[in-house]
Parts: structure tokens; sequence; C-alpha cells
């Protein structure tokens, strides 16, 4: 093989916003505007986590019932274990935010632990969206045609389908490395 | 620790004591935002499962509206449960019928 097409491989599995390193680690390459934009969105989700009503229905979406036939046991589930749910969760969105807070205006570099709670932080972030904009499996395959050029929900729209590429990439950074356990 | 030799005193205590020992199931439903690649990602990060066993309960998930993704102890799934509300999935669990 050739220097060039082995350049061209190099460039093919360098590019995207997470690169895997020869260390294990992964390399953010996402433009700083980005970075603090999912920062922002990092910041909101923790604030609606501590403070925001846990019965609000968008809310809901991120605490499901465990025992969907019984609802005793259902309550005693959440009791044990919403907070346990709520802490990992959080724990989970301040090791994001200081992974990108600390690169300061380097590329951030993520373990794979690291990698995991950012893509679990992200996903929270797209079900409350998602919930919000009441989306559907018919969505992805009619898009927003409904919805005129200056309706506020197309630009959520499609900072939804913005989040789910980018969660996409992370998978497939983790997946072609084989970082399934 | 109880004994298994003991005879139980009632009908109502042998039903019981077999729906006790009925395996419960974890299942994970289908929902309109999480993406299949996500879905299949997390069921063989958490799981162990292959990548095509784990695809394989993601199209069930999608296409039939829920699949069993693991079974065992009360115990033990509800620890399931929990890692699968962790990532955001759609996961409840009952004793296998």
């Amino acid at each position: 093989m050739g220097h060039h097409a082995t350049r061209h491989m190099m460039r093919r599995r360098n590019s995207g916003p997470f690169v895997a390193q020869r260390d294990g680690t992964y390399v953010m390459n996402l433009a700083p505007d980005v970075q603090a934009m999912l920062v922002h969105m990092f910041g909101e989700l923790r604030d609606v986590l501590t403070t925001g009503d846990s019965n609000e229905p968008t809310l809901q979406r991120l605490f499901p019932v465990a025992y969907h036939q019984d609802p005793e046991s259902n309550e005693e589930y959440q009791r044990l274990m919403r907070s346990e749910l709520v802490a990992s969760r959080l724990a989970a969105i301040s090791r994001a935010v200081e992974v990108i807070d600390t690169a300061q205006n380097q590329a951030p570099i993520l373990t794979s632990g690291d990698m995991s709670q950012f893509m679990q932080s992200l996903n929270a972030i797209r079900l409350l969206l998602g919930t919000m904009l009441d989306v559907s499996e018919d969505d992805e395959l009619h898009g927003h045609s409904d919805l005129e050029d200056d309706d506020p929900r197309l630009a959520q729209h499609h900072l939804y389908a913005y989040l789910g590429w980018l969660l996409e990439a992370s998978i497939s950074a983790q997946m072609n490395r084989g970082e399934i356990r | 620790m109880a004994s298994t030799t003991e005879a139980p005193a009632a009908d109502a205590a042998v039903d019981e004591q077999l729906d006790t020992d009925k395996p419960w199931i974890v299942l994970v439903w289908n929902d309109p935002i999480n993406l299949m690649s996500y879905v299949a990602f997390v069921l063989q990060k958490l799981f162990g499962y292959s990548n095509e066993k784990a695809t394989e309960l993601m199209l069930d998930v999608h296409h039939k509206g829920r699949a069993v993704v693991s079974s065992g102890a009360r115990e033990r799934a509800e620890l399931d449960v929990f890692r699968l509300h962790e990532h955001g999935l759609w996961a409840t669990m009952q004793r296998d019928t």
C-alpha cells in the first residue's frame, strides 16, 4: 500500500468529532462555540435535575417506571433509587463539563470512561428535547415540512438532529475501537 | 437462612413459593427518541452481548415494541433496570410468566 493511500486512510480515521488515540483516549474535535453550547446545555440539564419538578412530564422521561405492572413496588423502587439515578446523572454531567472546561481552548481529551459519561449526558439532553418537541418516528422519515420558516421549534428540531448526529459519532468512535465493556 | 426442606403450611404458601421461584425479566420498550445504534450499543456495553445479538434485540424493540434483555433474580433485575435507566433506555421489569 502506498503512502498516499495510507495517508488517505489516516485522514479518514482521524476525521469526525471524536478521534480515537493510540493511548486509548479520544480527542474531541468540535469548534469552541459548539463546546460552549454543549457546556451550556449540560448546565441546563443539571439545573433541571436539581431544581426541576420531578413530576413534570418532560423530566419523567429521565426517570421511567421500573415496575410497569406493580405500582406499589414501583413506588418503593423510586423511593430507593431515584436519588441514586439523579446522583449518577449529575456525576456524568459534571465530568462531561469538566473535560471540556479543563481543555481551555485545546481539543478536549476524553478517557473511555469520560466518553461514556459524555454520551449518557448527551443522550439525556436529547431525551428531554425530543420529549419537549414530542418527536415521533415519522419525523425522521418526513421531516418538519409542516413548520413555518420562522417557527422557533424549527431551530430546536435542528438542534435535536445535530445532537443525534453527535451521539451517533460518539457511538461509532467507541464501536470502531471495540469499546463495549 | 430459610430451609428448603420445610413443608409449606398451606396451598397458598405453595403458590407463593412457586411464584417466587420464577425469574424476573427486564424489558426494553420502543421509544421514538433513542437511536437504534445507541440502544444496540448500550445492550452490548451493559450485558456483553455480541453485536449480532444486541442488534437482534434492538430490532425486536423497534419492530415488536419491546424485547426481554435480561432475566434472573429480582435484585439483579433491579440493577439491570437501573443501569438501563442511567443510559436513558425505557426499561421495566416483571415476573416471568
